[in-house]
C-alpha cells in the first residue's frame, strides 16, 4: 500500500531544507529524499562522524541549526535514497515516486513535490581529462573538506569562477603546492559595469578577498584569460599544456605552455541536475551565457506543472543564500496550496523574502555573465579525445553518426552509445548536443533537451519496485 | 596523502577510530568516516579502475556520485562508487580491471 503524502522534498541541500523547514513551520507533514549519507548537500556536506569539524564552523553552525530545526519539527529524511522514476498518479493531481534506499519504502505518492535536486560541476571535454589525477574543483573540495585528504601533490587550477579561488586558497591552507590558478576569462575595466549587483554583498566580497591573499601570500600567480588546453601522462597526469584565450574562449595557438603537475583540478562552474523536471514534463529555458537548461518557474518557484516547484541550484545556479530563499518560498507556497496556510500571512511571510531574492538573484547573474563560458570552448576536445566518458565515445565517432543521419542525441545515443553509460549523459550531454547544434547548424536550443527516462540513477536490478514491474 | 597538522594552517585534526582493510589483497589501515576513495588517494592509489571497452586508467573525477567513474568492487559487489561510499573494518576493496564481471 503506497503512502500517501502532501509534501515531498527531493534533496536535503540548502534549498531542501529550508523548504521542509518552512512547510513544516505552517503544519505541514514533510518527507525529505536524499542520495547521501547525511543531510546538507554539497554545501553544508557533514564531516563524517568520527572526523571533527576544521575551521568551517561558520558554516558548521548554520548547518546545525538547519539540521537541529528539521528534528524538532518532525522532517522525515530518507537518505542514502535515490528517487529512480517520478509519474503522474492515477489521482488527478497527485505525484508517484519510485525510491531506491535502505529503509525507504519502493514509492510514495504525493499531492506536491518540491525538486532540490542541486548542482554538480560542469565536465568539461579536453585532450586527457579522463587521466587520473584530473578532478573537477568540487571534487577536490569535498576531499579536503569532509576528509582532509588531499588529491596530489602538484596542483594547478584551470576554469572560472570564485570557486576556483576557494579551492586553491583551501589546498594552500592544507600544505599542498599549488603551481598556479588559471581563470579562463579576462578581467578588464568592462566588468566594473557589475559594480551595482555587488553593492551590499559584503560578506562574499570579503570572502573572495581572503581566498585571493592566501594565494598571493604563498606567491601563487592568478592568470586571466589563459587555460588548460590538454592533459597529458601515460598512466596518470605527469603534466598539462596551458594556451591563451581569445573573447570567445578559442585557445590562441602559440600561445601554449607545458607545466609538471599531478593533479589538474577544473572549475568551470557548474550544471542543475534537470533529470526529475525533465522527466516530469516541466517546460524549461535555455541559459545561453551557461549553456544549460533550467525549468520555468513562476514567482513562487512552481514549475510548469501545478504542485511541482523547483528550488535551489537545480533550477539555475545561484549559490548557497539564493537556493535557502528559493527553498523557502517554494515550502511556503506548497503550504498555503495545500490550505496550511492563510492567504495574508502566506503573501506577508513570501514578501518577507522579496528584497533579498531580488538582491542574490541580481548577484547570480552577475556571476553567469563575468564567469560565461565561451563558445570556443567547445572546440578543445579533438577528433580522438573521449566525449561520453563511460561508454569511451569519441568525438570523431560522434561527428561521424551525426554526418549519417542522427539529429538528436537519442539518434547519437542509438548510433555511438554515447549518453547510455552509468552516469546517463549527465557529464557528456550537453556536449553532445553543442555538436549537433554545430554540425546541423541548429540553436543548441532544440538540441538539449532529450527524453529522460526511468530508471534516471543506475539501482540493482533486484530492486523490487523493479522486479513488481516485470 | 592526509593532511598533516605540522604542515598546514588548518586548526586541530582528529581523524575517527582506525580501522583495517584490504585492497587488492594488500592490508590498508584506514580511519573511520573516510570514503573508499579518501583512504585509497591517501595510500597514494589514484587509479581506481581500468575501462572495459579501451583499457584506460579511471580516478575520481567528479568527487560526488555524479559521473560513475569511480567505480570500484566491494565485498564481492562490482560498481560502487568510491567517492560517496564510506569504509567499515574488514572491507574488501578491489580495482577493477578490464574483464567484464
Amino acid at each position: 500500500m503506497t503512502e500517501r503524502l502532501e509534501l515531498v522534498v527531493i534533496g536535503a541541500g540548502p534549498a531542501g531544507m529550508e523548504a521542509a523547514i518552512a512547510a513544516a513551520e505552517a503544519n505541514m507533514a514533510v518527507t525529505v529524499i536524499d542520495g547521501y549519507a547525511r543531510p546538507g548537500g554539497q554545501y553544508f556536506k557533514q564531516v563524517s562522524p568520527p572526523l571533527k569539524s576544521d575551521n568551517l564552523t561558520a558554516r558548521q553552525k548554520q548547518a546545525e541549526f538547519l539540521f537541529g530545526r528539521m528534528e524538532e519539527l518532525g522532517v522525515r529524511v530518507f537518505s542514502d535514497t535515490l528517487v529512480w522514476n517520478a509519474y503522474p498518479a492515477i489521482e488527478k493531481g497527485e505525484w508517484m515516486l519510485s525510491l531506491y534506499g535502505p529503509g525507504a519504502p519502493d514509492s510514495l505518492q504525493t499531492k506536491s513535490l518540491i525538486i532540490a535536486s542541486g548542482t554538480y560541476d560542469r565536465p568539461v571535454p579536453f585532450p586527457g581529462w579522463t587521466l587520473p589525477g584530473v578532478m573537477t574543483a568540487g571534487a577536490v573540495q569535498i576531499m579536503l573538506k569532509t576528509q582532509q585528504i588531499i588529491p596530489g601533490h602538484r596542483f594547478l587550477l584551470s576554469g572560472t569562477g570564485p570557486l576556483q579561488l576557494a579551492v586553491g586558497a583551501q589546498l594552500i591552507q592544507a600544505g599542498a603546492e599549488v603551481v598556479a590558478v588559471l581563470e579562463a576569462n579576462s578581467v578588464g575595466l568592462a566588468q566594473f559595469r557589475h559594480a551595482p549587483a555587488m553593492w551590499g554583498q559584503w560578506a562574499k566580497l570579503r570572502e573572495g578577498w581572503d581566498y585571493w591573499s592566501t594565494l598571493r601570500r604563498a606567491g601563487v600567480p592568478l592568470h586571466y584569460g589563459r587555460a588548460v588546453i590538454e592533459a597529458r601522462g601515460q598512466q596518470e597526469v605527469e603534466e598539462v599544456v596551458t594556451a591563451r584565450l581569445d573573447t570567445d574562449m578559442t585557445p590562441i595557438p602559440g600561445t601554449e605552455q607545458t607545466v609538471a603537475v599531478d593533479t589538474l583540478v577544473i572549475g568551470y562552474g557548474f550544471l542543475p541536475s534537470t533529470e526529475l523536471t525533465r522527466l516530469l514534463g516541466c517546460d524549461h529555458d535555455y541559459v545561453p551565457e551557461q549553456l544549460y537548461y533550467v525549468p520555468r518557474r513562476n514567482d513562487e518557484m512552481q514549475t510548469s506543472l501545478p504542485g511541482v516547484y523547483a528550488a535551489g541550484d537545480g533550477a539555475g545556479v545561484g549559490g548557497v543564500e539564493l537556493s535557502r530563499i528559493e527553498g523557502r518560498i517554494a515550502g511556503l507556497a506548497a503550504a498555503r496550496e495545500l490550505g496550511h496556510l492563510d492567504a495574508a500571512t502566506a503573501r506577508n511571510l513570501l514578501a518577507r523574502e522579496q528584497p533579498a531574492l531580488a538582491r542574490e538573484r541580481r548577484f547570480a547573474r552577475m556571476l553567469t555573465e563575468m564567469f560565461a563560458i565561451g563558445p570556443g570552448f567547445t572546440a578543445l576536445a579533438k577528433d580522438d579525445t573521449y566525449i561520453c566518458r563511460c561508454e569511451e565515445v569519441t568525438k570523431q565517432e560522434i561527428v561521424e553518426a551525426i554526418e549519417l543521419g542522427s539529429d538528436s542525441l537519442i539518434w547519437v545515443k542509438r548510433m555511438t552509445r554515447a549518453g547510455m553509460g552509468l552516469c546517463q549523459g549527465r557529464v557528456c550531454g550537453q556536449w553532445i548536443a553543442r555538436l549537433l547544434a554545430e554540425q546541423l547548424n541548429k540553436d543548441p536550443v532544440d538540441m538539449l533537451l532529450d527524453t529522460v527516462r526511468p530508471p534516471i540513477r543506475p539501482i540493482p536490478m533486484c530492486s523490487s519496485e523493479v522486479s513488481n514491474n516485470d | 596523502m592526509r593532511v598533516a597538522q605540522s604542515n598546514s594552517n588548518l586548526p586541530v585534526i582528529e581523524r575517527g577510530q582506525p580501522i583495517s582493510l584490504q585492497v587488492n589483497g594488500q592490508l590498508v589501515s584506514a580511519y573511520e568516516g573516510e570514503t573508499i576513495a579518501g583512504v585509497l588517494f591517501a595510500e597514494g592509489r589514484r587509479i581506481l579502475r581500468h575501462t572495459m571497452k579501451d583499457s584506460r586508467p579511471r580516478s575520481i573525477f567528479c568527487g560526488i556520485g555524479v559521473c560513475y567513474d569511480c567505480l570500484v568492487t566491494v565485498n564481492g559487489a562490482p560498481n560502487v562508487r568510491a567517492c560517496v561510499t564510506p569504509v567499515t573494518e574488514g572491507m574488501v576493496i578491489e580495482t577493477q580491471t578490464r574483464e567484464r564481471k
